[in-house]
């Protein structure tokens, strides 16, 4: 079941677009996140069941962009820039104006990059079009991403790991561990009990379990 | 390509802002804390795009800015001169200054809060001298989203300057730098 393209509570005076695939029991909270979004079937936007979606979250795809935000997992204000493919696991949460993004949507030779800032001009609407190298961010389950930070092209970050605000991630994190800075490095590892379970909506888990994705689907 | 003079989205251009044709200035607030004096105060070149920038510029400040460029939801903060070369593109929620816009040193920057108090209550106390430097920004620039350039810096041409870099110190040509504060971390 799917959240229909009007959204009862919404806002914003406007349609969540066809490529967009809501789960009914995901929040979120306006088509107005959809504004940028230039996907198509069957590419776009999946929110997964029990996800929440507030604010000025942005969801900036390409016409290939794939985007998949995770059971449970929860924003406010994230913008996402997708021209290939992010990924959002079971359970993270994402801090205010984290900006994640799997392309730089220019081109790094900046003889190349006049090019496509002449497109622009006659472009419509006036935008970058990307059509550059993209590299796919992978964000693992139980991730917890602090305000304002910023996690940049071809990152994956393990399950269960902080990232601290305003850090900029540019290198991968490994899971359960506590990153930082710009660059954002390691400065903690995180202690757990693999075995522990968990209380759910669906009843107690084990924490792997969780990970591993069983909140996804229905019990 | 768009033939007709550059226009404002949400109003008319102030007098002293000088636009290119083909260039587009979206925003209800571009214009909010355009207080300079100079003419021209501002200049942009054709086939521009200035999605969501502010121009929020002191009495004294002037910026020149060249063709091709695209900014998104950047702002610039001048007191004196920011100059920005052709093809520069700069990322959301970026910051362009040329001052500290307050003093630094405690009793003078005390006497900076006094100057600009509330209307009518400090009325006619001088402002305090603030140290401003020329930004130069250079043609084929990209500044990627959550940046500030500060005062001062000159960015060479056809530099990457990496999402979320704070550049204190000048970036030589075809530099590609990230950090805080930014270091160089390649070559483009």
């Amino acid at each position: 079941m799917a959240l229909p393209r009007r959204l009862p509570w919404d806002w914003y005076d406007g349609l969540v677009p066809e490529s967009a695939v809501l789960d009914d029991e995901a929040h979120v909270e306006s088509s107005y996140q959809f504004r940028l979004d230039r996907s198509r079937p069957p590419f776009g936007v999946r929110v997964e069941r029990g996800a929440s979606i507030h604010g000025l979250t942005a969801f900036d795809l390409g016409p290939h962009g794939v985007l998949t935000f995770g059971a449970f997992s929860l924003t406010n204000g994230t913008q996402f820039v997708c021209d290939e493919e992010i990924t959002i696991g079971t359970g993270c949460m994402l801090g205010w104006n984290a900006v994640i993004m799997d392309t730089f949507r220019v081109p790094l030779d900046p003889v190349a990059r006049r090019a496509a800032l002449e497109r622009v001009s006659t472009a419509s609407p006036r935008r970058l079009l990307g059509e550059v190298e993209t590299a796919p961010v992978r964000i693992g389950s139980n991730v917890y991403i602090g305000f304002d930070v910023m996690v940049l092209p071809g990152v994956t970050i393990g399950d269960g790991a902080i990232v601290g605000s305003r850090s900029v991630v540019r290198d991968d994190v490994e899971p359960h561990t506590v990153v930082a800075g710009n660059p954002a490095r390691r400065v903690k590892r995180l202690r757990l009990d693999e075995d522990a379970t968990v209380a759910t909506p669906d009843g107690p888990r084990r924490y792997a379990e969780v990970l591993a994705g069983c909140m996804r689907g229905r019990p | 390509m768009t033939a007709e003079p550059g226009h404002w989205t949400d109003g008319d251009l102030p007098a002293n802002a000088r636009v290119g044709a083909g260039t587009l200035i979206t925003g209800p607030d571009a214009f909010k804390r355009f207080r300079t004096t100079r003419d021209p105060g501002l200049v942009i070149g054709s086939h521009c795009t200035m999605d969501l920038t502010h121009f929020s510029f002191q009495p004294a400040g002037q910026v020149v800015i060249g063709d091709f460029c695209v900014f998104a939801s950047t702002v610039l903060m001048c007191e004196d001169s920011i100059t920005i070369g052709n093809h520069v593109a700069i990322g959301w929620n970026s910051y362009v200054l040329d001052a500290d816009f307050h003093p630094m040193e405690p009793v003078q920057r005390l006497a900076d809060v006094f100057s600009i108090s509330g209307p009518g209550v400090a009325a006619g106390l001088p402002r305090p001298v603030v140290p401003t430097a020329p930004v130069v920004i250079e043609d084929d620039v990209w500044i990627g989203p959550g940046c500030m350039v500060f005062k001062g810096v000159r960015v060479g041409a056809g530099s990457f300057v990496e999402p979320g870099s704070v550049l204190t110190a000048d970036v030589a040509p075809r530099s590609r730098v990230s950090g805080n504060p930014a270091k160089i971390v390649g070559r483009v």
